[in-house]
């Protein structure tokens, strides 16, 4: 009993502490100091209400609730039927498209960002072939407009809406396909009640996965403009590691709003699954 | 009776489109001039010679290699033993070790970036060493997935049991036994570890900045210096992912192979 | 022509030939059964008659109509697979209303007769479950009521009762035997489970490497096996060759000339029936309990064979005592081919 004891405290206690130390410490003292004064005056809401009045503020969460969601949502039409596309190849050809896909998804943050200046910048691959043809984007687009910066946010999307929908498809069973063909149904019935009903709860789980992945992005709207795009984590970040304007108790309050955006939408996901498929709850 | 269908479509169109960006970087790092033309005007490595000549690139290329192999080291000796223990004696403490992992999973680097800050800026301890602790915690989902999958996958708790019926100690059946087990299950979350922390960027440029230039950094700092350059650091970061990605792939299949023949 | 008739069907899988230039007819209103070990191309055969697989040459004809070309919507054929394949996100009546809503049955009807099936079944008071909330055996029936409501031509059961436990099989074996007779529903069933084969067909076709080698009556294929591997198929027969035959029942007179004969372990008697009986006598080396069964292994010279007696001595013969026993010369069966 005592070895038993022993192991395990041995080999918890660096762990716990781990976590502790920059997990739990950290985010405890994020949330105190959202309700803190600058400087340590006490406790206030006067940061929550600062950026409930401040429409600079308000803007931020706009921005990256719109290009959180937009960006999920194509990632996620597309992924829904290239993950399709990938189950219908033979065995082996599916396993390398699946490593291929995981590999672009290291391409994210200041690769990614570089690359798209690359293909879209102001000299860019695709700009400078516009050009040829005698097409002018002028200033309706530009990698560094919203339209440019959702085309990157959907890039880093796609790879992990593939690799999280694939395997949902393996629950599709092949017997049930054919049982609907022998009962009359087309395809497109098939798919319409059976098989996208099923497939639902992993969809918008998935999305809520790319849409809290989006929400939280930093890198790559950074590494495009710096500081420029109205941004929740941009915000966050500069209001926290800038030298002269750190506020670090607003950034706070900022960051627990973030998560607070994130766990709401991890609520509704949880409750549209409910409500379209019945027979999980 | 076969036609093209929306998903051979859908997926020729994303394939492309995750393609596109890495090719037209490799061909930008390979041309000699970029500039009016749609095809690059000549092909070169001069952009890559002047890359590896630079002790900057160096020096940033061999901070990240430290500070990513030093804190997966440290993660694997922390994690994989408490996450063993946990499974195999006191499985009851999973649930709050899974809560745990979906809060680090969950939470973006910019949120814990400024919990960190609060915490710890000023009090002395270099940021450096505050951002590998926080390396060490979001590793933790990789980590403990690929641990608790290797001990189920060897039915852990029953060698235990047969390894102390036979006299072994815990730690002798632990490190004779389980270590060497699913030392490739490790090794593949380790090399998931330290790629996914050679990209790291958000922690390392909020709380350490320029102080502590790694590959991303210098990455970030060249994005308006040089196209080319930029470009052939992107490419090297990608071959190194590329390399990573098929040792994983090439250690996933062996510890596979190994479990079919048992 | 029969009902259902297939004529040269051939199917091969990867260079291997899974069926082999096969016949088969079966009657209106008949349960048969394709019976085989796996691998042997019976669930194949099924389905290329579903219209899910396609053949390599031959013809299939139901109701006098080539149905060959015909897609597996348009064929009127319902089937039961062995994973029941029931739509997880439908309701018991959903399940079994969708075939009809596919065929776009009138609302009203779709609902009557779906409550019709539901009481067939036995599943009153179920309809709103979903199928992961039911037994095993309540999906089983959900699926052939699934099958059955759009008034098929032919009733396919793939394997329908195998992953069930043995009294829920006797007991859905019945049932489903007595709705097959109600609807006099045209029906084939595949099955490895030579038990059941007995238990529900009208008629029984054994098939073993993608051809049929032997069909009939359950009671013929039982009591006159053409070959030793329906024989070893079918029960525990006792297969000898005519010397070992010779070796144990020297007075035994055989009409038939043949390599190998059958005999049924039960058909062996205590005490004699007819005078043509003949008498064995023989050392028992080893004794099994088979419930109301008693299995002996008799040795006789050195020929060995097993013994099936009803269970009724409170206390069995032990091991190493001789045993008499009476056998019919009828019951000696000639085997033609030796089939491996």
């Amino acid at each position: 009993m005592k070895r038993f004891a022993s192991m395990l405290l041995v080999t918890t206690i660096p762990f716990f502490a781990m976590i502790a130390l920059f997990l739990l410490v950290p985010l405890l003292s994020m949330i105190e100091g959202s309700f803190q004064a600058e400087g340590g005056g006490g406790f206030t809401i006067s940061h929550y209400q600062e950026i409930f009045s401040n429409p600079y503020y308000l803007q931020a969460f706009e921005n990256s609730v719109l290009i959180s969601f937009l960006s999920s949502l194509i990632g996620i039409i597309a992924a829904v039927f290239a993950a399709y596309a990938i189950t219908r190849f033979p065995q082996s050809l599916q396993q390398r498209v699946l490593v291929i896909t995981n590999l672009t998804s290291n391409f994210a943050g200041i690769p990614l960002a570089f690359a798209f200046i690359v293909l879209l910048g102001n000299s860019g691959l695709f700009v400078l072939l516009a050009k040829q043809l005698g097409i002018d984007f002028g200033q309706s687009f530009t990698l560094y407009s919203w339209s440019g910066l959702t085309l990157v946010y959907v890039y880093f999307q796609l790879p992990l809406a593939v690799m999280l929908l694939y395997p949902l498809y393996h629950v599709i069973q092949k017997q049930w396909m054919e049982a609907a063909e022998l009962l009359g149904a087309s395809p497109w019935h098939f798919w319409l009640r059976i098989g996208f009903p099923v497939l639902f709860p992993g969809i918008v789980g998935t999305f809520s996965i790319l849409f809290a992945n989006a929400m939280g992005a930093y890198a790559s709207a950074y590494a495009l403009t710096g500081s420029n795009y109205n941004l929740v984590p941009i915000r966050i970040g500069a209001l926290v590691s800038g030298d002269i304007f750190a506020r670090p108790e607003l950034g706070s309050a900022l960051a627990v709003l973030l998560g607070l955006t994130l766990a709401a939408a991890l609520v509704v996901n949880e409750w549209l699954t409910r409500k379209i498929r019945r027979d999980l709850s | 009776m076969k036609r093209i269908g929306l998903p051979s479509l859908s997926f020729a169109l994303v394939m492309l489109y995750l393609f596109l960006p890495v090719a037209a970087t490799v061909l930008y790092s390979l041309a000699t001039e970029w500039n009016s033309t749609v095809l690059p005007e000549g092909l070169t490595l001069k952009w890559f010679a002047e890359l590896y000549g630079d002790p900057r690139f160096l020096q940033a290329f061999g901070r990240s290699f430290v500070l990513s192999f030093l804190t997966t080291v440290v993660a694997v000796v922390i994690i994989v033993p408490a996450v063993f223990s946990i499974v195999v004696y006191a499985p009851r403490m999973e649930k709050l070790v899974q809560l745990f992992v979906m809060l680090t999973y969950a939470v973006p680097g910019v949120i814990m970036a400024v919990g960190l800050i609060r915490t710890y800026s000023g009090n002395g301890i270099p940021m450096i060493v505050i951002t590998a602790g926080a390396y060490l915690v979001g590793l933790l989902p990789y980590l403990y997935q690929g641990t608790r999958n290797s001990l189920l996958a060897l039915h852990a708790r029953s060698l235990m049991e047969a390894a102390e019926l036979l006299g072994a100690s815990r730690w002798q059946a632990f490190v004779r036994i389980i270590v060497p087990n699913i030392m490739s299950g490790i090794f593949v979350s380790a090399l998931l570890s330290f790629s996914i922390l050679f990209g790291e960027f958000v922690l390392i440029n909020i709380l350490v900045g320029g102080r502590y230039e790694t590959l991303q950094l210098y990455l970030y700092n060249k994005l308006s210096a040089s196209g080319h350059v930029a470009s052939a650091i992107t490419v090297t970061y990608f071959v190194l992912m590329a390399i990573i990605t098929s040792l994983i792939v090439r250690f996933t299949r062996r510890s596979f192979a190994r479990k079919e023949v048992s | 022509m029969s009902y259902v008739q297939i004529e040269h069907m051939s199917k091969t899988f990867h260079g291997q030939h899974v069926l082999k230039q096969l016949d088969l007819a079966i009657e209106k209103g008949e349960l048969v059964t394709l019976l085989g070990p796996s691998g042997c191309g019976k669930s194949t055969l099924l389905r290329i008659l579903s219209g899910l697989t396609a053949p390599d040459t031959g013809k299939i004809y139901i109701d006098g109509k080539d149905v060959t070309d015909v897609s597996p919507k348009n064929r009127e054929i319902g089937m039961v697979f062995q994973s029941y394949a029931l739509f997880p996100n439908l309701t018991v009546s959903q399940n079994i209303a969708f075939g009809l809503e596919m065929n776009k049955v009138p609302k009203a009807d779709i609902r009557l007769r779906v409550q019709e099936m539901i009481e067939l079944v036995g599943l009153a008071g179920k309809e709103q479950n979903y199928p992961r909330e039911l037994s095993g055996g309540q999906q089983q029936r959900v699926a052939l009521a699934r099958s059955l409501v759009t008034r098929p031509k032919v009733l396919l059961l793939d394997e329908p009762l195998s992953a069930l436990d043995a009294q829920i099989r006797k007991n859905l074996q019945k049932q489903l035997r007595t709705i097959q007779r109600e609807l006099n529903m045209t029906t084939v069933l595949v099955t490895h489970d030579q038990e059941e084969a007995m238990a529900v067909s009208d008629r029984i076709y054994i098939m073993n490497g993608g051809r049929i080698v032997q069909h009939g009556s359950p009671h013929e294929i039982y009591t006159q096996p053409h070959s030793e591997f329906v024989a070893r198929f079918i029960g525990n027969y006792n297969v000898l060759s005519a010397e070992q035959l010779n070796q144990i029942a020297p007075d035994l007179s055989i009409r038939e000339v043949a390599e190998r004969f059958a005999i049924r372990p039960e058909t062996f008697r205590e005490q004699p029936v007819t005078a043509e009986d003949i008498r064995l006598t023989g050392k028992i080396a080893h004794v099994s309990m088979l419930g109301n069964v008693t299995r002996y292994e008799l040795n006789i010279g050195d020929v060995s064979v097993l013994v099936d007696t009803l269970h009724m001595s409170f206390e069995s013969e032990q091991t190493g005592t001789t045993k008499t026993l009476y056998l019919c010369p009828k019951d000696v069966i000639p085997l033609y081919d030796t089939i491996a």
